[in-house]
């Protein structure tokens, strides 16, 4: 899925300040964004809420400055992103507050291709996926990106294993599929 | 043989050749070492990739969802007392400890003390009232701090924090109050000698501004250990302008006016 025509419309309304454009892109990205944060199985439900609330309101102050609309949602799941991983330190104490990290400047994302390209990403990560080696690491990535039901959380308890674990598993798979996307990249194949 | 790290990174996104043309070819293979990178580096890849991963599951409905929607840009429901959730209680106890030698205490209004208390200072109990000081500062979206002037502006996405002094420990109730508007009870919180944040049991004490618009007032209401602390003594400490002596309770006041869109960061 690239961002569609109406999806664009609905963050340029947004940028020009229509609140109901706000609600609408909370409405259609929000199950994106929760599945991306519950992919942090160390989270409680409390955190996972002030995520996600974070995440919002620092888009939406932030759209004024994106300049591609087709670029909201990729910069959204980075600030996601961005802070899941800061609440997980700043509760392990391993960095000061100010050192918490940055939102990404809307303009340094890349807006997602066309739907094409997309579609044919998503059946390379299906392929990768296939390719892993039969064992829990494979069983966890079915479980969370290609059935979508469950949270780290839950997968950990249904394998009986760690929470840290299981998010240790998805971001490790995460990796390979950066390291691919990457290459496809730096090989012209993704711009 | 080169390895992804920061400054290598630096270099892809600079599209140096000698960089594009090497990790062209390295990426093209699994290497355990850049994939660990990469899963732990934030760049502008995390989005697309995240983007894509997201969107192997079936789409899961829009409407299953709907009923979580939280309206971010509408006035907040009644639950006045309510931002920050307690979730951040933590964190922001540590933001306010970091700040706290940016806040300068700021005398109240209506502090009923002006000057020297000898026989509070003096330490004994019971003999009249407790010195109460305020300061405020809001907290903005980025949870940023900034410390508040008397009378300041204040945006409706900020939260105020409020710090006391006090000379006595007992307990306080915390009002809110509009222009032609009664005085809103927001909770009632201990008060400790000292300089302390405002905190209840949940923790630190923070005043949304969404429902706000125009001047708005802060007001503790602090009664000593051996004062029973009454909302009707607080009102009518809040609604008179008899002498310190002989209402009840000290009140301590804070203005702000609460405008809609952003202000700009004091110094």
């Amino acid at each position: 899925m690239g961002e569609t025509d109406a999806f664009a419309d609905e963050v340029r309304r947004a940028t020009q300040g229509e609140e109901s454009a706000f609600g609408e892109l909370y409405r259609r990205t929000r199950p994106l964004v929760a599945r991306l944060v519950a992919g942090f199985g160390t989270l409680d439900a409390d955190e996972v809420e002030d995520v996600l609330q974070e995440s919002y309101v620092r888009a939406f102050r932030g759209l004024p400055r994106l300049k591609e609309a087709g670029a909201f949602t990729p910069w959204l799941l980075t600030i996601a992103r961005n802070r899941a991983r800061t609440k997980l330190e700043r509760r392990t104490a391993l960095r000061r507050m100010e050192e918490a990290l940055a939102d990404p400047e809307p303009e340094t994302v890349p807006a997602l291709p066309p739907a094409l390209q997309v579609e044919r990403d998503i059946a390379v990560v299906r392929q990768l996926i296939s390719e892993l080696p039969e064992g829990e690491e494979k069983k966890t990535v079915q479980l969370f990106y290609l059935e979508g039901q469950l949270s780290a959380r839950e997968i950990a308890e249904q394998l009986g294993v760690g929470k840290s674990t299981i998010t240790m598993r998805l971001e490790r798979f995460r990796g390979r599929i950066k390291r691919e996307l990457l290459q496809r990249v730096l090989a012209g194949r993704w711009d | 043989m080169r390895h992804l790290d920061a400054a290598v990174m630096r270099d892809l996104a600079n599209r140096d050749p000698v960089a594009v043309a090497w990790f062209r070819e390295h990426l093209a293979s699994p290497c355990e070492l850049c994939e660990a990178f990469l899963a732990n580096h934030t760049d502008p890849l995390d989005g697309r990739v995240d983007a894509v991963l997201l969107q192997l599951a079936p789409a899961k409905t829009v409407e299953a969802d709907a009923s979580k929607v939280v309206p971010l840009r509408r006035p907040a429901p009644p639950r006045r007392f309510a931002a920050p959730p307690g979730r951040y209680w933590g964190w922001m106890a540590g933001a306010l400890a970091a700040s706290v030698l940016l806040v300068v205490l700021v005398p109240l209004v209506k502090g009923p003390v002006q000057g020297p208390a000898p026989f509070q200072e003096e330490g004994l109990k019971g003999t009249g009232r407790l010195s109460l000081e305020l300061a405020v500062v809001a907290r903005g979206l980025d949870g940023g701090l900034r410390r508040l002037d008397a009378g300041a502006d204040v945006t409706k996405q900020e939260v105020l924090l409020v710090r006391y002094h006090a000379t006595e420990s007992g307990t306080a109730l915390l009002y809110q109050q509009r222009p032609g508007q009664p005085p809103e009870l927001l909770g009632h919180f201990p008060l400790q000698a000292g300089t302390h944040d405002l905190e209840g049991p949940e923790g630190l004490a923070g005043v949304s501004l969404e429902a706000d618009e125009g001047p708005l007032s802060l007001m503790l209401v602090a009664f000593t250990s051996w004062e029973p602390p009454s909302e009707a003594d607080a009102l009518t400490a809040l609604g008179t302008d008899a002498a310190e002596d002989s209402r009840p309770g000290t009140v301590a006041r804070f203005d702000v006016r609460v405008q809609s869109g952003q202000t700009s960061r004091q110094p």
